[in-house]
């Protein structure tokens, strides 16, 4: 084939204070192609693309946009150019409806004065050729999450975007939903778009992709096309070497007599939604006991009741134990108080004085950053300039040094770097087989897999199906059959 | 690694110093265009407060209720709950605490003045409990709140004021006993003759240093930071943030009402309508300035005091309401200094 | 009782006040749907209140001292663009700044020229127009430019902020800016405009109050522009019912004034604090939940 690259990054180097998000990076996508770009966490694909839609300025290096070279001041320009970007998190507001949504910065007006009918007109044209059947007067703030992603959709469409890249699109989504999104995907194609895909979803890439790239800490280092795509290949490039291998599987059985968890038939609303519907749910002692499932379902629910955080409906919690240690999902929002440095940031949760020296700072911190091996550039330096990783050794350090017979981790392990991931895996199994209750919530099922005595799905508010871990366990030829229900199960759907 | 402390530390002077150099330049050039030559009136500023006991006492005596407002106002903004209510809250304090004090003088005698200080204390608490609690229960800013209050508190005394409490055909109570007052500085020294500043300066000072070793030594004071810096980290660090809330907004307020000790007790002996002119708000710039630290509040608040009783003494060259525009322009310009070295000096974003 | 206060006039009364109520609130209105929180509303008004009376009294204009007014008003909200919308340094704070600024710069410039600290010296008034003025009975109403202003601004508002592009857009960066930043809104521009609106009509307000005044005294503004953010809240940021709320406080304050005048005993002061012990009520959610936008007062 003979095409020119309707794409090309040349040299991109991006660094936010001394971190390089992006550093030289080169590639080009062909037109009419679907592109995707995996990494992990932190591997500097959201940044790079949000360098090509004009949110970032890159430091250095160069983009071309079908061989002209192109310098994005803001979206505006990207758009001007007919890229399109639906983000991760969407970008839509609350209090419009879905029509205002889509036209807002695209307008059809008369001497200023809103022309919304005009609009509509274009739209209804739209949502029936790609099936894409929304209300289009129904306010955002009142709309299911897949809906959400339409209206993303419809604001490509209407602007007629070419070039159109997708920030992690199926994170949100149920699985029948995910089948939804890639027929619209093959669409698009047929119709001679291109499509940028960001994923660290192996599956979607294999079925979607013709070509792929990979990076890793914020480089490109491995590139092919769907010919010679390889799974195995590609999931090693991802990751890279591993510094630490931990062997997971030393166990002992040191299960307590009685749950030190106990979770009887909760209900919890929140704002006329009910968020948990009956939750029962029982931890005991030398136990990882995981909560599963697709965001949004009632994790962070049943964390915030176990934590004190919210108070529930109704129902009983029972916990054998006065104090958890708690390892929220949003370190930054929940886990520290950034400005402060590790000493502080300890004793803040851990002080059994009414005074606090610089003397006991010091001291407090010394001993979790040895024991933890966080590495930091000062003693005292405020948590912020600390890296993600090195900030959750530290919250782990803190919560594992309470003591507390009841252990609570959520998403312990994300984005965080593959390497503290399998300190962090190891903590965990420590502190099960020392005999503390812990609760895991992840939505990672390898993670899952790997710790958990027992997995419980959560869906809908409601725990249905339990999981031990004889029936998941590598050694068992159940294996295979058990993870297809898990996965069932997890869209609520029923197994056999 | 020791670089990113002092760089901060740094980046805190420079702002400071940059952004009092810069006023200083505006308001010469502002003065220099309406017609007056700002080297003259700068002049006698300074030989005016700086070349007596007299000017020096004067503007410790303005000085003094800042520090203790401040110390007050910065319980608040540490704890990020931005308390626009200090003049309502510590002109009621005030008002009650004199009230009391004259009602009771005859039978107590001195001992009125710590009963007094307690009532006043606690009104002014209460008077921030109010916001704090519907905060909390509601959800609502307390921006709004207290600024509703300031109003609501005013019209209040000045309802009781004119209806019942104030001496004939003035707005200000009763005098209180001679015996029950804080001595002035000038009854141990004669430099100070003349001035009012009183005994109360020391207390605000020790005022300071409590506040400061609260803050920055004990477990209360970092929950507080704590809640002030992340809210929703510190409730899953297991702080009540609701009851560290209601306890900063009722301290804060509270010790808003000290700053009578040095105007009831310290010099007039009476509550009057007005008093405070604005002190509240002055207090709000005053802590800003210092970053919320009690210790950059006593030196803050001084040089504030000096421009306040420095205006006073150019106001036959230039109007003494040129302070009130120093004053504005210095928290206007350590906020942007603030900001604009953030951005440039320590590159965050 | 009650006849002898509510009277013709005292209608007539409850208009005029309604007038600074109304702009300041619409100019709160407008900064707030943008996302930027102004509570110098206040001081806005007492510089170009002063900014009218200091010009109409040197050139003898007001028409002079009207535009004089409103251009001061502009240049103070430029400022306060600069500091809330470019450093992104709170908007309370820099609120609380640029009061105590505003108030202090009319104080002492009305020392410097008119070397009085209670009020400066008479001057003519906006003239009132012609026509609409001789309509008997509210041609006191009708005559004056601004007053009618006011009435059509509740319109005006309601029309720019719901059914325009601009509203629009100036609505979306007060929501959600990043949402429309993603969609090549340029939010700073369009928060600019909302604040600069609302220095413009804040301005016209305190103008209106100097004029009808005939002389800008010291504490003429009363607190005007935060009872203006409150009907603003009480409103719910809607035009609309911002109208409501300006009305009713409007007759709070006419009925304050009547009373004091009757000498019925009843006292002014409590009539004086209803306003505030209102909103205070109506946030606490006594009269319905009120939902500011929601990027409201966070820098982008």
């Amino acid at each position: 084939m003979n095409t020119s690259p309707i794409i090309e990054f040349k040299n991109i180097s991006k660094k936010f204070g001394d971190f390089f998000a992006n550093e030289e990076i080169t590639f080009s996508i062909l037109p009419n192609t679907v592109h995707s770009l995996i990494g992990e966490n932190g591997a500097g694909k959201t940044t790079l693309m949000k360098i090509l839609f004009g949110i970032y300025k890159q430091d250095s290096g160069h983009i071309y946009i079908n061989g002209n070279p192109v310098s994005f001041k803001n979206p505006l320009d990207a758009i001007m150019n007919n890229i399109g970007m639906v983000h991760q998190h969407f970008e839509l507001i609350d209090d419009f409806t879905a029509l205002e949504n889509i036209v807002l910065g695209d307008e059809e007006s008369d001497y200023g004065f809103l022309n919304l009918n005009k609009s509509r007109k274009v739209l209804i044209d739209i949502i029936a050729k790609y099936n894409l059947g929304i209300n289009l007067d129904e306010k955002v703030c009142n709309i299911s999450i897949s809906e959400k992603q339409k209206i993303e959709l419809l604001k490509l469409l209407y602007r007629k975007s070419e070039i159109l890249i997708f920030d992690e699109p199926t994170a949100v989504l149920s699985p029948i939903e995910v089948e939804e999104f890639f027929k619209i995907i093959r669409k698009f194609k047929e119709e001679g778009k291109t499509i940028l895909l960001i994923t660290h979803k192996l599956n979607e890439i294999k079925e979607l992709s013709d070509s792929v790239t990979v990076l890793r800490k914020g480089k490109v280092v491995y590139e092919v096309g769907s010919d010679a795509l390889d799974i195995s290949v590609l999931s090693r490039e991802i990751v890279g070497e591993l510094e630490t291998v931990i062997d997971l599987n030393i166990r002992g059985d040191v299960k307590s007599e009685e749950p030190y968890i106990e979770l009887n038939n909760i209900v919890y609303k929140h704002e006329k939604a009910s968020a948990l519907n009956g939750v029962n749910l029982s931890v005991y002692g030398g136990q990882i006991y995981s909560i599963c499932g697709v965001e949004g379902n009632g994790q962070s629910e049943i964390v915030d009741l176990i934590a004190g955080i919210t108070r529930k409906s109704s129902g009983s919690i029972q916990m054998k134990y006065d104090g958890i240690s708690l390892v929220p999902d949003d370190r930054l929002e929940k886990g520290m108080v950034k400005e402060f440095n590790t000493g502080e940031n300890v004793l803040l949760r851990n002080n059994k004085s009414k005074y606090i020296s610089s003397s006991k700072i010091y001291d407090t911190a010394k001993a979790v950053v040895d024991k933890y091996d966080v590495r930091l550039p000062a003693l005292n330096a405020p948590l912020e300039s600390l890296s993600g990783g090195n900030q959750q050794k530290v919250i782990f350090g803190r919560e594992i040094e309470l003591d507390n017979n009841i252990m609570v981790f959520v998403h312990p392990t994300r984005g965080v770097d593959i390497n503290a991931t399998a300190y962090i895996h190891k903590i965990i199994l420590e502190q099960r087989n020392k005999g503390k209750a812990v609760l895991l919530v992840t939505s990672d099922l390898d993670e899952a897999l790997k710790l958990s005595d027992k997995i419980g799905i959560i869906y809908k508010g409601l725990i249905g199906k339990e999981f031990t871990r004889n029936e998941f366990d590598e050694s068992t030829d159940k294996r295979n059959r058990v993870l297809q229900n898990i996965g069932k199960a997890m869209i609520g759907v029923n197994s056999d | 690694m020791e670089l990113t402390v002092t760089k901060k530390v740094k980046a805190n002077i420079l702002s400071t110093s940059i952004s009092l150099v810069a006023t200083i330049i505006i308001l010469f050039v502002f003065l220099y265009l309406v017609g007056k030559d700002p080297f003259e009136v700068m002049q006698k500023m300074l030989t005016e407060v700086f070349g007596t006991g007299y000017g020096i006492g004067q503007a410790i005596f303005k000085a003094t209720p800042l520090i203790i407002c401040g110390c007050g106002l910065a319980f608040c903004f540490q704890a990020s709950l931005f308390n626009i209510g200090a003049e309502g809250q510590l002109n009621l304090g005030v008002f009650v605490m004199s009230i009391v004090a004259y009602m009771f003088d005859d039978y107590l005698g001195i001992f009125i003045l710590p009963i007094a200080v307690a009532i006043g204390f606690a009104v002014s608490a209460f008077w921030g409990f109010i916001p704090a609690y519907i905060k909390i229960k509601r959800g609502v800013s307390e921006v709004i709140t207290t600024i509703m209050m300031n109003f609501i508190s005013l019209a209040l005394i000045n309802y009781f004021l004119i209806e019942f409490l104030a001496v004939k055909s003035t707005v200000r109570t009763e005098k209180i006993l001679d015996v029950i007052s804080i001595p002035k500085l000038s009854v141990f020294s004669d430099y100070f003759e003349g001035s009012s500043a009183n005994l109360t300066f020391f207390f605000a000072i020790a005022l300071a240093a409590a506040t400061y070793f609260i803050f920055y030594k004990t477990s209360f004071g970092y929950k507080l930071r704590a809640v002030g810096l992340n809210p929703k980290a510190s409730r899953y660090l297991g702080i009540n943030t609701n009851k560290m809330t209601v306890i900063a907004f009722m301290i804060g307020a509270g010790i808003t009402s000290l700053v009578g000790l040095n105007f009831v007790f310290g010099y007039k002996g009476y509550y009057e309508y007005g008093f405070s002119n604005n002190l509240g708000f002055t207090a709000i710039a005053v802590t800003l300035l210092a970053k919320n630290n009690p210790i950059g509040i006593i030196f803050t608040a001084l040089l504030f005091g000096i421009m306040d009783y420095g205006g006073l003494s150019v106001n036959t060259l230039v109007p003494k309401e040129i302070m009130l525009v120093f004053q504005a322009l210095v928290i206007l310009s350590i906020l942007s200094f603030d900001r604009i070295i953030k951005i440039y000096y320590l590159k965050e974003k | 009782m009650l006849e002898s206060i509510i009277t013709y006039s005292f209608f007539m009364q409850v208009f005029r006040m309604f007038t600074p109520y109304y702009l300041g609130a619409s100019a709160a209105t407008f900064s707030e749907r943008s996302g930027v929180v102004n509570i110098a509303i206040e001081g806005f008004m007492i510089i170009s209140a002063f900014s009218y009376a200091a010009i109409t009294i040197a050139t003898q204009n007001p028409y002079l001292g009207l535009i004089g007014g409103l251009i001061i008003g502009i240049l103070f909200s430029l400022f306060f663009s600069l500091f809330t919308i470019k450093l992104k340094i709170n908007q309370i704070v820099i609120g609380v700044g640029f009061n105590l600024l505003m108030a202090g710069l009319a104080k002492f410039l009305m020392l410097l020229f008119f070397h009085s600290s209670s009020n400066t010296p008479g001057y003519p008034h906006i003239p009132r127009l012609p026509f609409l003025k001789s309509i008997p009975m509210i041609g006191d109403l009708t005559g004056d430019s601004i007053i009618i202003f006011a009435l059509l601004l509740v319109f005006i508002s309601q029309t720019v902020l719901f059914k325009t592009r601009f509203g629009l857009r100036l609505r979306s960066v007060g929501e959600n800016p990043e949402a429309a930043e993603t969609l090549g809104i340029k939010v700073r521009l369009y928060k600019s405009g909302g604040v600069i609106i609302c220095g413009l009509l804040a301005s016209l307000g305190g103008i209106w109050l100097a004029s009808n005044q005939g002389s800008f005294s010291d504490g003429m503004v009363a607190g005007r522009g935060y009872i203006a953010i409150a009907a603003m809240i009480i409103g719910k940021w809607k035009p609309m019912n911002i109208f409501f709320a300006c009305l009713m406080f409007a007759f709070f304050e006419s009925l304050e004034i009547a009373l004091q005048i009757s000498g019925s005993g009843i006292p002014s002061q409590f009539v004086q604090m209803l306003p505030y012990l209102i909103t205070i009520l109506v946030l606490i959610g006594f009269v319905g939940k009120t939902k500011p936008p929601a990027a409201d007062g966070i820098p982008y």
